[in-house]
């Protein structure tokens, strides 16, 4: 049994970027957009190891990774991204934007996958996040899967393992830091994974030249795509300002801080 | 005039009432509320909200419903949402209802709001970008399905009684998933616990050398257990302390990435939070926008907690402090 | 893996490179040369600097360029030059200094008196304000859009490749249990900047040129900040300022479009102080009254540091060598007279790139005899070469103080560098006097000591205790602009590092380091990365290393196998910072 697995996942500004938005006619986006540094999404990175790392050890598996992004931006992305893990490339020219709708992007996505050549549902898995680091609505995947018609979704998996007869016990993320264990007969499935148990793989600029022949290519290729933006109507969108009237305890004894902090707690 | 449907599974608990006050104020102008339960026993539940002014309590029973899956999930979500013929749907943010709620809003031909920390005006309030920027936003198409997040609303808590609920029948498709257990953390293994009162935040200073030359990870380590076993609270950590196991180096057994709140890490929710250790930059106190009251140990009088982002910082030796504290807290 | 052409870092240079082979790709015969250029940073354009250029070369390779399709960048609008007095008398100036103050002070403006002419060589009229992270991002998406050239980012290289005198390409960076790749390659263009990790090794394999050698340096350290609203400051303004917070250190503020502007300190390596940290001094310098009073409500946006090669010309190695050429500030492409780097180094890279255009048209192998005669040659014949000349011992006069240098600049300017002081220099280390030495009039001896014991326990550095004892006030923090140093590097720098890699900053002599008295490793560290550590011997935390590389210069003790190193080993490395606005 081989697969094809299928990651889903857009760009996001690198975390650590300050951010803010600005409105425009199209609704709210952030400040400089385009110039502000990008990375994968890091959901999606997390989805893009355990494919990897599932396709390594699962003979004669192959690993697609489908973006909806500007594709002047993904470029420099893949660059990084490349290295990671192989896989072939197929990009979607469009927004990466938090404030596009899911239910805008779903479509795209559902409509790359169905146009990989060769695609035989009896093998599919779509990974993907299971929130982005932009929108963080956790709602994208689940409609993929019901535009492919699969009813086998899992959210918020940390792991995926596949027994002797094909089937896959998954580990997903429930409240009170638990997790559901279950176990799913086999492809179609969907899985929106968490953080996962995978370490960031080193890079490999081996796999990077590789993947750099399919990469530019797609990237060239790449249709820009339509996304309307009237779904949503924004009525605000800003920073919050969470500035408090810090009191600064200086010089008190150990002792009468922990009863303060005792009582505080208690309180 | 809207249709309010409040869909949850049965075992939902507080969260579902959460939901319920939050869907309540939505059926204004003569709106109407529906109740749509789905689970293996919906009744008790049903019976908790009687008084809640529903005209409806929708009900999808079965055995099949006692598992949290999808495929049957969203069957019987679908199914009341159709029978409800509701133009608003509120579900509670469990990771039950999180699975399934914008592939069933696609199924019923709507949209969904997921994460939803308020409701005003008309309309509702999330965050995008990691808790980065706050936006108040509506639509106009239905059914709209709103999600909201636990610890947002007072609970619902009006009078009990005797609920008569409508059966909802379900096709379902072949279900090929089975839910076979749960998985705990092993006791000693510490998270952030979403219940919890008080978040704990443990900062690289701990493991850190300290006045005396030598660092102190075992006392550490016993320290931040014996206050969390005394208080229950949610262990957090700030990212140079998660790193630092990467790297390694002698860090505290029990922290893994699971526990980093910040920028790249998670947003708690917790009433209160205590810092210790850690010096509250920007980054890391980004994850703290949901934490009430914030108290911060820490030796630099100068540190980031001190401007605007602690309401109150100890400039102390957090060793001291929280031998004292776990003396008065009865900590072994 | 086999390549035809390797280049190492993406800075202007190798930009400047690339733009121009490019352009005449494929060759004309069809054949699409590979060429791949990796660069250590986590992405294009992080870590390098703002600058106010002439921009010939640049302007040579886009004679259309339009600064408003580039991010912060304007046309020079306004240059002044502007000598600081220091409002609290806690700087160390010398007697002259002092009596020239006096004279100033009557004239003097908010405590700073503008220079009424600016020589000519200084002027950058009819250039352009701009940030080298925005431009080189710029110029990175359209080479990376032709298709034809490879930018990996995130890809330190650890080594050049070297077989009998030639350079076969290069070895990628160890990361954790992956051994670094081993790229082949025709030509390995080294563009590797003023820390030069690869060029180092080459100058180490085959020695510098007669009578040169990379004396100076200075580390540049700077804020990107959102000025107040209302600020009167014009895009295109140049101020550029001296006298403050120490008369060694220059200061710059330059204005881009929309309210924003780059601004910071040099601090050299002939300031003669063992605490000469860059981040302490760059707030006094913003606090001060001249300045403050456009910076005073603004924010922090971005910010960073690097190292600045200030040897120019002096400091060039051999430019060609079989299998590799040296391009961009490393090279010795500087300007030190007119303070101009960037637009030199974009130069050195289109020279190169006409050179080996011309090589593989001819299917001419890259030789040291056949890069001399098309690169070499070229560059011998560009303004670079022939303005760096006359740069070449401008600032020699730096070594015997500020008033000296000032005034050979001046002779060197005014005569097209035929007269220049007869100063003897140092290496930059070399001559770094002890706190003891430093301090002697102001702090007494076993007061010192026990400042930095303290420091050393609490393990921080120590000039803050040290120039705080000395009459700097302190740092009225605002959350805004006025920020810790960490948080400088958190909300301004981005600062991160990717897991796996070995320490890229390695002391290789511990008990040399023990012996040190002075640590001046961890008082510039612009990060603070290197803190004190056990026994004496420095701490380094990569997670918070920016790669300025001013440890490695700064350090005072010389290798005791080559005199022209220091004991502290500075790498390549992925990571530091993560903002491309500086």
């Amino acid at each position: 049994m081989s697969y094809q697995i299928v990651v889903c996942g857009s760009i996001v500004p690198d975390p650590l970027q300050t951010l803010e938005p600005v409105s425009g006619p199209t609704g709210p986006s952030l400040k400089n957009e385009m110039m502000l540094p990008s990375v994968l999404d890091p959901w999606a990175w997390h989805a893009l190891f355990e494919a990897a790392h599932l396709a390594k050890n699962v003979a004669g598996s192959k690993v697609y990774l489908v973006s909806v992004a500007p594709k002047a931006k993904l470029q420099q992305v893949m660059m990084t991204v490349g290295q990671k893990a192989p896989f072939e490339l197929i990009v979607v020219d469009g927004p990466s934007s938090g404030f596009t709708d899911a239910a805008e992007i779903a479509p795209l996505l559902a409509e790359a996958i169905k146009g990989i050549p060769g695609l035989d549902m009896s093998k599919l898995l779509v990974f993907g996040g299971w929130e982005s680091a932009s929108r963080g609505a956790g709602s994208t995947m689940q409609i993929v899967g019901e535009l492919l018609g699969i009813t086998n979704q899992f959210q918020g998996v940390d792991k995926l393992t596949v027994g002797a007869d094909g089937s896959f016990e998954i580990l997903e993320r429930i409240e009170g830091g638990k997790h559901q264990v279950s176990k799913c007969a086999g492809a179609p499935v969907v899985l929106g994974w968490a953080t996962g148990s995978l370490p960031e793989p080193p890079n490999n600029p081996q796999i990077g030249m590789q993947n750099m022949r399919a990469i530019m290519p797609a990237l060239q290729k790449a249709k820009p795509a339509k996304v309307a933006t009237d779904a949503v109507k924004y009525a605000s969108v800003a920073l919050p300002k969470q500035q408090r009237q810090t009191k600064i305890v200086k010089d008190l004894p150990a002792d009468e801080i922990a009863k303060e902090i005792v009582a505080w707690i208690n309180g | 005039m809207e249709t309010v449907l409040l869909l949850t599974h049965a075992d939902a608990g507080k969260p579902a009432l959460e939901a319920l006050a939050a869907a309540i104020p939505l059926k204004r102008d003569g709106g109407t509320l529906v109740v749509g339960l789905f689970g293996a026993d919906v009744q008790p539940f049903a019976n908790e909200i009687a008084g809640c002014g529903a005209t409806k309590f929708l009900a999808v029973t079965g055995a099949e419903f006692t598992q949290a899956r999808y495929a049957s999930d969203a069957a019987a979500a679908e199914a009341l949402v159709k029978a409800s013929q509701a133009t608003i749907v509120v579900v509670p943010a469990t990771s039950r209802m999180n699975r399934i709620v914008s592939g069933v809003a696609h199924r019923c031909g709507g949209r969904a709001d997921t994460h939803v920390t308020g409701m005003a005006n008309g309309n509702i309030t999330r965050w995008y970008y990691r808790q980065r920027m706050e936006s108040q936003q509506s639509r106009t198409q239905r059914p709209w399905f709103i999600a909201i997040d636990p610890g947002c609303h007072a609970p619902y808590s009006g009078a009990a009684g005797t609920a008569a609920t409508t059966p909802v029948s379900v096709s379902l498709p072949t279900i090929t998933t089975q839910v076979t257990g749960v998985k705990a953390p092993e006791s000693s293994q510490q998270t952030i616990r979403p219940d919890a009162k008080l978040l704990f935040v443990a900062g690289a200073g701990w493991t850190k050398k300290q006045p005396d030359g030598q660092a102190h990870v075992p006392e550490a380590a016993e320290l931040i257990m014996g206050f969390l076993n005394a208080t229950k609270a949610s262990l957090g950590s700030s990212k140079s302390l998660v790193d630092l196991s990467g790297e390694g180096q002698a860090v505290l057994p029990f922290m893994s990435h699971l526990n980093q709140v910040g920028q790249t890490g998670s947003t708690p929710r917790h009433p209160k939070g205590l810092s210790t250790c850690c010096h509250g930059e920007e980054p890391h106190a980004v994850g703290w926008r949901f934490i009430g009251e914030r108290r911060a140990i820490n030796l630099d009088a100068n540190c980031g907690w001190a401007r605007g982002k602690a309401d109150v910082l100890y400039v102390a030796d957090a060793f001291e402090v929280m031998r004292k504290v776990n003396q008065l807290l009865g900590a072994r | 893996m086999d390549v035809d052409i390797v280049c190492v870092g993406f800075g202007p240079a190798t930009a400047g490179f690339l733009t121009t082979l490019s352009r005449q790709l494929p060759l004309p015969d069809g054949t699409l040369p590979q060429v791949i250029c990796y660069e250590r940073a986590d992405d294009i354009g992080f870590g390098v600097s703002g600058v106010v250029t002439r921009a010939r070369g640049i302007k040579a390779s886009f004679p259309d360029l339009d600064p408003t399709q580039i991010p912060m960048c304007a046309p020079v609008a306004e240059e002044k030059v502007l000598y600081l007095l220091d409002p609290h008398g806690a700087s160390r100036r010398s007697l002259t200094l002092r009596a020239a103050d006096a004279l100033l002070k009557p004239v003097a403006k908010h405590h700073a008196f503008e220079l009424p002419y600016i020589p000519p060589y200084l002027q950058k009229h009819g250039g352009f304000v701009m940030s080298i992270g925005q431009f080189n991002s710029w110029v990175g998406a359209q080479l990376m859009g032709t298709g034809t050239v490879q930018i990996w980012p995130s890809t330190p290289v650890a080594q050049p490749l070297i077989e009998d005198s030639k350079v076969t390409g290069v070895r990628l960076v160890d990361q954790g249990e992956n051994p670094g790749m081993d790229i082949r390659a025709a030509l390995t263009v080294v563009g590797d900047g003023p820390v030069d990790p690869v060029g180092r090794q080459l100058d180490e394999k085959f020695g510098m040129p007669e009578g040169h050698h990379k004396h100076d340096y200075a580390v540049g350290m700077k804020f990107v900040v959102n000025l107040p609203e209302g600020c009167p400051l014009k895009p295109g303004t140049v101020l550029h300022t001296l006298g403050y917070p120490e008369p060694e250190i220059f200061g710059f503020l330059y204005v881009y479009p929309d309210n924003v502007a780059s601004l910071g300190i040099f601090v050299p390596s002939w300031f003669d102080s063992p605490v000469r940290t860059a981040y302490r001094y760059l707030q006094h310098w913003m606090l001060h009254p001249y300045l403050w009073r456009y910076l005073n409500g603004g924010t922090l946006r971005s910010w960073g540091a690097k190292t600045l090669g200030e040897s120019g010309k002096r400091g060039e190695p051999h430019l060609a060598g079989n299998g590799y050429a040296r391009i961009g500030e490393g090279s010795g492409s500087t300007n030190v007279l007119t303070g101009s780097g960037v637009d030199e180094a974009w130069t050195t890279g289109t020279q190169l790139a006409h050179a080996v255009l011309e090589l593989l048209k001819y299917k001419k192998p890259f030789t040291k005899e056949n890069l001399e005669a098309t690169y070499v040659k070229r560059r011998r014949e560009s303004w670079v070469e022939q303005e760096g000349r006359v740069a070449e011992r401008a600032r020699d006069g730096f070594h015997a103080g500020m008033v000296t240098g000032m005034l050979g600049m001046a002779l060197a300017g005014a005569t097209n560098g035929k007269i220049n002081l007869p100063v003897e220099t140092r290496p930059a280390g070399g001559h770094t006097p002890s706190l003891g030495e430093y301090y002697r009039d102001r702090i007494p001896a076993d007061e010192i000591e026990k400042i930095r014991k303290e420091c050393a326990a609490k393990g921080v550095s120590a000039h803050n205790e040290l120039m705080n004892r000395v009459g700097w006030p302190a740092i009225p923090f605002d959350s805004k602009l006025l920020v810790s140093h960490q948080d400088a590097l958190l909300m301004g720098g981005k600062v991160q590092a990717p897991a796996g890699y070995a320490d890229h900053v390695v002391f290789l002599y511990p008990n040399l380091c023990e012996r040190c008295g002075t640590h001046i490793c961890v008082e510039v560290c612009s990060g603070q990365a290197i803190t004190p550590g056990e026994k004496g011997v420095p701490a380094f935390d990569r997670e918070k290393c920016i790669h300025c590389g001013a440890c490695m210069w700064n350090c005072a003790t010389p290798h005791p196998e080559d005199s022209s190193r220091t004991v502290l080993e500075f790498g390549a490395a992925p990571g530091g910072l993560h903002s491309a606005e500086n």
